[in-house]
């Protein structure tokens, strides 16, 4: 659908036509609906810690929890290491950071599905629905990094030694890049489920098994000891809970060529995958 | 007057039954067999094979219309005529197989009454949300607020959540978000047939009213001849996909609508 008026002499507003054109963005659109997505991300914010007795310290709490439970199976019952990196600092950024990719994924996966209501009856650009996603989750995440930070003074206070380093600057990349190749899987899955339902059965277990070859909570050297290491290059989200935790503590691994490929990687499929919702978005209503 | 909406061709093809075999290794399955030019292990029984299969209608064929400035439109037809899909289509819900739609000004479409609000929000913060899904701005459902709780009748809960409201007071806050929409186009799908009979008239007048003062177009799906001949001064007739009939005496476009329903 275009929103050009490309014909010389005309002056309409919109034009409906039946979709072929494969690169057809509309972000001009996207931005005069930029209210939608505040409300959307209010709504969804909202809605989420009505009637709950805590409310928004549901965002702390979980990952705290898991933190805890983490560091007492893994770290001392199984006794993992955690690359000399602190233990909750290590448990804790893997928990948050992964927190933030593999929810991104998920609820981007499931954007047809659980809109179908609203979809069917309505237009806008659909896409208003991740970036809403994206935006909730990266405010989840700015408000657990003060915990971290919190984890972080304590450590020192007991007078450990770390050495935070400029990599912290590239904190706001690695956010970015696990955006990114979230909302790019996540796009992707959710254009392919509107016809397979199958993946939506894959998708829980499949981010599990994805969790432990990702270096959250078994620490990276152990992968490569036992002759894993081939997975800092086929598994982005790898290098970059690495890299986060190296530019914390300056302990740990620093797989940096991976990285880039990582950061490469996590672009292009985020493009790919807004190319694939774009195509999708206009005819998965006759399909779902 | 000038035209607002031109309608050029429009079809809108549909599969039949299953669209797919809604399972991936199925769907492979498929494409293997048809690639070694086998039958199809999938294809279901009374189906024809892979070749020439009969599975797709058109639910609008070749449909053309224009629609003039302050024009209220009444499309009939019995169930299955393709109304909704043609809302469907200008409304941007799905898109044509065929032909092109143009459209001057802002459209709000009424496909469903409530759509979009979030049974956990309040009145108010619901209104907000629907007024943006319907392509508003913030500082415009603000300057709309009053009068849209005032459309409603219900200033007292405005913020209880809605899931704690009667179907009847969520009907009324939802259409009175979208009537007191600032567009030029309105296009409105059965969405009154709930509500009781006076707020049905009062949404009658309300669109009307935004017709003949302010010059906005209206157009109105509805089996309801009533309804339909209060409102409306121009009717299609579709039938099967294809435009029927066209008249601007609505009357004349009831009768033959109950003529055509009468001889199913």
């Amino acid at each position: 659908m275009s929103e050009t008026n490309k014909q010389p002499d005309d002056t309409w507003d919109l034009i409906i036509e039946p979709p072929d054109k494969l690169l057809d963005f509309r972000f001009g659109e996207l931005y005069r609906y930029r209210d939608l997505l505040g409300l959307l991300i209010r709504r969804d914010f909202v809605s989420a810690y009505k009637q709950t007795v805590v409310g928004p310290l549901w965002f702390f709490i979980q990952p705290v929890m898991t933190t805890m439970v983490w560091s007492f199976v893994f770290g001392n019952i199984a006794k993992l290491g955690t690359d000399r990196v602190p233990q909750m600092l290590f448990y804790f950024s893997g928990t948050m950071l992964w927190g933030f990719f593999s929810h991104c994924l998920t609820k981007c996966a499931n954007t047809f599905n659980s809109n179908a209501q609203l979809f069917r009856k309505i237009y806008f650009p659909r896409l208003a629905v991740p970036i809403s996603y994206v935006a909730m989750e990266g405010l989840k995440v700015l408000i657990q990094f003060s915990i971290l930070v919190f984890f972080f003074f304590y450590y020192v206070v007991q007078g450990a030694v770390m050495h935070p380093n400029l990599w912290l600057l590239a904190i706001p990349v690695f956010l970015f890049q696990l955006g990114a190749l979230g909302v790019g899987c996540g796009v992707i899955v959710s254009s392919l489920t509107t016809k397979y339902r199958d993946l939506k059965q894959l998708l829980s277990f499949g981010m599990q098994l994805w969790m432990y070859c990702s270096a959250v909570i078994i620490p990276l050297s152990e992968f490569v000891d036992r002759g894993y290491g081939w997975l800092i290059y086929a598994n982005p989200v790898i290098p970059v809970v690495a890299m986060f935790r190296y530019a914390m503590t300056g302990e740990g691994p620093q797989p940096i060529g991976a990285w880039l490929v990582s950061l490469i990687l996590s672009v292009v499929i985020l493009l790919l995958g807004i190319i694939i919702f774009n195509r999708n978005e206009r005819t998965f209503i006759d399909v779902i | 007057m000038s035209t607002v909406v031109s309608v050029e061709g429009i079809s809108k093809q549909y599969r039949y039954g299953v669209i797919n075999n809604m399972s991936l290794a199925r769907d492979m399955r498929s494409w293997w067999a048809t690639k070694r030019g086998k039958e199809d292990p999938n294809v279901r029984v009374g189906e024809e094979s892979n070749v020439g299969r009969r599975d797709r209608f058109w639910a609008l064929r070749n449909v053309n219309f224009e629609v003039k400035k302050g024009e209220r439109l009444a499309i009939m037809g019995v169930n299955g005529a393709g109304k909704s899909t043609l809302l469907k289509i200008m409304s941007r819900v799905t898109a044509p197989t065929e032909g092109r739609i143009r459209i001057r000004g802002r459209v709000a479409s009424l496909l469903e009454v409530g759509t979009g609000f979030h049974p956990e929000l309040t009145g108010r913060e619901n209104i907000y949300l629907n007024g943006a899904i319907l392509g508003m701005k913030k500082n415009e459902i603000t300057a709309k607020f009053d009068e849209i709780v005032e459309f409603s009748g219900l200033p007292e809960f405005i913020d209880t959540p809605v899931k704690r409201f009667s179907s009847g007071m969520f009907v009324r806050l939802a259409f009175a978000v979208a009537a007191n929409l600032d567009s030029d186009i309105l296009i409105a799908d059965e969405v009154i047939a709930v509500g009781d009979a006076k707020f049905q008239a009062k949404c009658l007048n309300k669109m009307r009213d935004i017709s003949e003062k302010e010059g906005r177009t209206v157009l109105f799906v509805s089996h309801n001849a009533h309804a339909v001949s209060a409102l409306c001064n121009r009717g299609i007739i579709l039938d099967h996909g294809i435009e029927q009939y066209d008249a601007a005496d609505i009357h004349e476009v009831v009768h033959r609508y109950n003529t055509l329903m009468e001889n199913q």
